[in-house]
This record gives structure tokens, sequence and C-alpha cells, in this order.
């Protein structure tokens, strides 16, 4: 009886633990355009959409355990899209967003099903290769503007694709947790990480599963190209179809923590903040790229998990902070 | 037909220099599974270094070859038992922290050279530069010419250690069956450093080739390292013999398209090629790759 009336009392205080940060980092994030310059709006605009992009690099990368390294052509697929449907068609931008997001997850579909046979470091080579295909092929098209790029109609107005970028970020966190945290189908995902034979022995279709995961993480990259397309106004495809894309997609997922659902989040915010930091103070210099380097390489030797890996380790008390530092250090 | 026989003969010079930057990445990955993004940083460096030696020490970049193999081999060998320790993490797929660790090795590589020497594009000269063998109607390039000759030797010593010594039978034991070549008294992680250094030692060397005929700068390595994944993707992945035939199907392959398509569908070329034997035959051309 005592028990079960500790129980009850203690279930809304974690109830509330669980959901104030959450609630606190929702209010920050809504009320944050308000209270900084507009340097700071673009950057937190850069930030949200940095963690979008992670977030669908993690449904396959991370939870299926099948690393693309051609996540970024569905980025800039959806970024031409929105671009070629606004310019030639005159289609508003929320329909051009749509639009962007289903084809994108759509030719996820059809180069997934004979990509996906492939594991490991086939399936990361075929996918790098066909993003530099569709890279190419977009310098080699005329509709798509060649080298040169699209000229999108200028909207000049921070605060909204603030919100728009916030929108579609928190879609894509919202859809990971119910359907990757809370659902059947998340789990059916960590099986076939885990042991593809043996989440096909106990009934996974797992050519079925891997597909629509691939579409799945497919059709966010193609919003966010979309709306990161109208924000900039210009896009060639060197800035949307870039392998620097895709790497910084993998880099910051790898640094938060991949198959969790809030690594990638704090991955973005901290290789964003650090390499737009160094920026401002240093100029436009390279050097980031040395830190970036070392950093993903220190990441891999050392906390394996990332930085949401840190919390298992309760880093936070030093005497247990030492020893474990001690241990992870010895060679 | 003059065209068609100069683009041929193009095509397998270039063929012939590719081979010696996908042998190593090659044995890399049969004996230890790691696909190292850092391939085409490492032909920087080496680029870097031949330029740096012959701006300090005067003479033809050619003498420094065996220097710079050395100095890329101890490179190697510092460098593996990180790579060693990532992949050998528990819990982890060792392919991916493989990868993603050479990954990180690539940027910090890139970056630091970006940092030092910036954008400046640079050359070397060598004592062949500027010089033709004429061969009936066509004339090559004696540079190219030698840079091919240099990649067939390469090649074949590597096939003597790799088939006559006793080096070479261990480390192809170890390619074959790692957990049995260890049970049979193989030191796999020494393996390992050897044919990691011997990899970075030649893809080295292969830099200060490649940079005495096109230019040095610090972001060339994606070109390359497309090339090397190119190369070993056709070759079947692990199988060494392979990338000799592989590497002059990409130089026939690039030089027609370039002549007779147009320079810019060179590259989606090459990717398309490269994603359809992924597709149809992952084990390579000759159905051979692990």
């Amino acid at each position: 009886m005592e028990l079960q009336a500790a129980k009850a009392e203690t279930l809304p205080s974690s109830l509330v633990w669980r959901f104030t940060p959450l609630t606190l980092l929702l209010v920050i994030s809504l009320i944050y355009p308000w209270i900084v310059s507009p340097l700071w709006i673009r950057l937190g605009t850069e930030v949200l959409m940095w963690a979008g992009l992670a977030q669908s690099w993690n449904i396959i990368g991370g939870y299926t355990g099948y690393l693309c390294f051609g996540h970024g052509a569905f980025f800039g697929v959806g970024a031409y899209i929105t671009g070629l449907m606004m310019i030639n068609l005159g289609l508003p931008f929320g329909l051009g967003l749509l639009v962007s997001g289903i084809l994108a997850s759509l030719l996820a579909l059809i180069i997934g099903y004979p990509t996906l046979r492939l594991r490991g470091a086939y399936f990361a080579i075929a996918t790098w290769a066909f993003g530099e295909m569709i890279r190419q092929i977009a310098t080699i098209l005329d509709f798509t503007g060649g080298a040169f790029g699209l000229q999108m109609p200028s909207y000049l107005n921070l605060p909204y694709f603030y919100y728009v970028m916030l929108l579609v970020t928190g879609l894509t966190y919202l859809t990971t947790f119910l359907l990757l945290e809370r659902a059947r189908f998340g789990y059916k995902l960590l099986a076939i990480r885990e042991h593809e034979e043996a989440a096909e022995m106990v009934g996974v279709n797992t050519v079925a599963i891997k597909n629509w995961a691939f579409a799945l993480s497919a059709f966010f990259p193609g919003v966010l190209g979309g709306v990161y397309a109208y924000w900039v106004t210009y896009i060639h495809p060197d800035s949307v179809l870039g392998a620097q894309i895709t790497d910084f997609m993998v880099v910051m997922a790898f640094l938060g923590g991949i198959g969790s659902l809030w690594g990638p989040f704090l991955g973005a915010i901290v290789v964003q903040l650090v390499q737009r930091v160094l920026w401002l103070f240093w100029g436009a210099g390279t050097f980031y790229l040395v830190i970036i380097g070392a950093a993903i390489c220190a990441v891999v030797l050392f906390i394996p998990n990332g930085i949401i890996g840190l919390r298992e380790t309760r880093i936070f008390h030093p005497r247990e902070a030492i020893s474990q530092l001690r241990k992870r250090i010895k060679w | 037909m003059e065209l068609f026989l100069q683009t041929i003969i193009d095509g397998l010079l270039i063929g012939g220099l590719i081979i010696i930057v996908g042998i190593g990445f090659s044995l890399c990955f049969g004996v230890m599974h790691i696909v190292d993004f850092a391939v085409g940083e490492w032909v920087m460096l080496g680029a870097y270094a031949g330029y740096l030696m012959v701006r300090y020490f005067g003479h033809d970049p050619m003498i420094y070859l065996p220097v710079i193999f050395l100095i890329f081999c101890a490179l190697g060998w510092m460098i593996y038992p990180l790579i060693f320790r990532a992949v050998s993490g528990k819990g982890h797929n060792p392919v991916i922290m493989g990868l993603v660790f050479t990954f990180g090795l690539s940027i910090l590589m890139k970056g630091g050279a970006l940092s030092v020497w910036g954008y400046h594009i640079q050359s070397i000269t060598t004592w062949l530069s500027g010089k033709g063998i004429s061969f009936g109607v066509l004339t090559v390039p004696a540079l190219r010419v030698s840079g091919f000759a240099f990649g067939i030797l390469v090649t074949l010593l590597f096939m003597l250690f790799l088939y006559k010594t006793k080096f070479g039978i261990i480390i192809r034991a170890t390619a074959q069956d790692r957990d049995t070549a260890n049970l049979l008294g193989a030191d796999v992680r020494k393996v390992g450093a050897l044919v990691y250094s011997l990899y970075a030692g030649v893809t080295g060397m292969s830099g200060v080739l490649i940079g005495a005929l096109f230019s040095i700068h610090a972001s060339m390595g994606t070109k390359y390292a497309t090339l090397a994944f190119f190369v070993v993707v056709l070759a079947g992945m692990g199988y060494v013999p392979g990338v000799l035939v592989a590497a002059l199907v990409l130089g026939l392959l690039q030089s027609f398209v370039t002549v007779y398509i147009g320079g810019r569908y060179t590259l989606a070329a090459l990717f398309l090629v490269m994603y359809g034997v992924l597709l149809i035959t992952p084990k390579g051309i000759l159905k051979r790759g692990i």
C-alpha cells in the first residue's frame, strides 16, 4: 500500500522533471527571435536546420545502422525542386516544401531498393557515389541553371524563416520520437542494426522496413532543403549538393551520439556554434576544419557513444570523472 | 584514327599512375577491412612533401621518392595504433568506426594543409617536364610515360612482396581469414600496422608523381580519393591484382568520355559507372572481391 502511494506521489514529479526541460526549450526557441540581434537569428536558423538534417541522417545511419554518405543529395534535390516550382510554376512556398519532401522520399524509395541490399562499407561508398552523381547531373543540366544555379525571388524576413525552420525541425524530432522511440517500427530498425539475419528470422520484413526508414529519412532533408533555398535565395550545385552537407550531417550526429533522440541536436549546436564563433572571431579561416577533424577522431577514440553517452559515465561527479578519464586514456 | 590512338594512350598512361594510389588502398581494405577516407589526403601530403623537399634541398623530386616512401611509412606506422583502437572498440560496428575515424582524419589533414599552405596552387618541375617521347605519329609527355612505368614497377614490386616473401604470405593469410591466421601465429595487429604503413608510404610516393604531373593544392585530395574509390570498387574491394585492370579501365573511360562526349560529363560518368558496378556486381568486374 505504502509503496503504491509513494509511486502515485512520485509519478507527477517525475513527469514534471521530464517535461520541464522540454517546455523550457520550447519557450526559449519560440521567443528567441524577439530577444536577439538579426545575426543571432540567422545563427539560430542555421543551428535548427542542421539539427533537423543531423536527425534525419540519424534515422538511417544511427537507428538502422546503414551509413549513408550521400544524404546531402536529398537536401539538394529538395532545394532545387522548391526553387524550380516557385520560379517556373509560381507555386506557393508551403506546397513547394511538401512536394519537395515527397519527391525526395520517392527518390529514396527508388534508389533504396537496389542500394539497401549492400551493407557496411559497400553501402557507404554506393550512396556516396550516388550523391556525387546527383551533384554532377545538376551541374550538367540546363533547367537547373548548371554550375551557376538558381536565383529565387527574395523574401527578407528572418523571423519567418526561423519559425519555418523551427516547425520543420520540430516535426523531425516529433516524428523520430513517435515512430522510432515509441513504436514497433523503431524496435524493428534497432533489430536490423544489431543483427539483420536474426531480425529476418524472427519475422521482421527487413527489406520493407529498411526502405521505409530510408524514405522517411529522406523526407525531412527534402523539406529543409526547400526552406534553405527560399531563405538564402540563391542556390548552386556546390552550396546545396556539395559533399560538405553530408559530411556535416555525419559529423554532428556522431559528435552528439548516434541512435539517440537528442544526440544529433547537441551535435548540431556544438559544431555549428564552434564553427561560427571561430569564423566570427578569427575571420574566414580554415582552422575550424582542424578542430572539427580532431574532435571526430577524439569522439571515435574516447567517447564512441557521443556527447549524449557522457550522461552514463557520471562525468559530473569529480572523482568518478577522473577515474573514468584515467580508464579511457589508458592506452 | 590519330585522335583515337592518342585517347587510348592518354587513358592508359593516366591509369598507370592511378594504380599506385589504388593498390595500397585495396590491400588496406583486404587485410583490415578499413575503408580509408583519408586516401586523397595522403596523396596531397605526399605531393606537398615532394614540393617542400625540392624547395629546401633542390635537386630533382624523383630522387626523393625513396625518402618520401620511408617518411610516410613511419607516419602510417605511428597513426595505425589509433585506427586499431578505433576499430576494436566493443559494442560498435568496426567498419563504421573505421570509416568515421578516417573521415575525421581526412578533415583534419585537409584543414591542416589549408591552414598552413592556404589556397595557393604549387607545382613541381622535374628534368622530364616539358619533354616528349614520340611513337611514330604520336607524341606523349615523357613525364606521363615515366609515371606509367613507375606505376607498373611499383605494382610488380608489390606483387613480388605479396606473393614471394614470408611477410607477403602472412599478409595474404590474414586477408583470407583473420582468426585462423591469428591462431597459426600471425600477429594480426603487427600485420595491420605493416600494411597500413606500406599503404601510406606507397600512396605518399604517388603524390609526388601526381604533383609533378598536375598541380598541388590543399584540396586536391578529393579528386584522387574519388579515383581510388572507383578503382577499388571496379577491381573488387580487397582484390589487389584487379587494381591493375580497373585502373586502366578508369583511365580509358576518363579519356574517352572527355574526348568524345565532353569534359563536363567525365565525373558524372565515373560516378554512374561506380554506382552501377556496386549495384550489379558488388564484388567488382572480375568478381574476385571480398
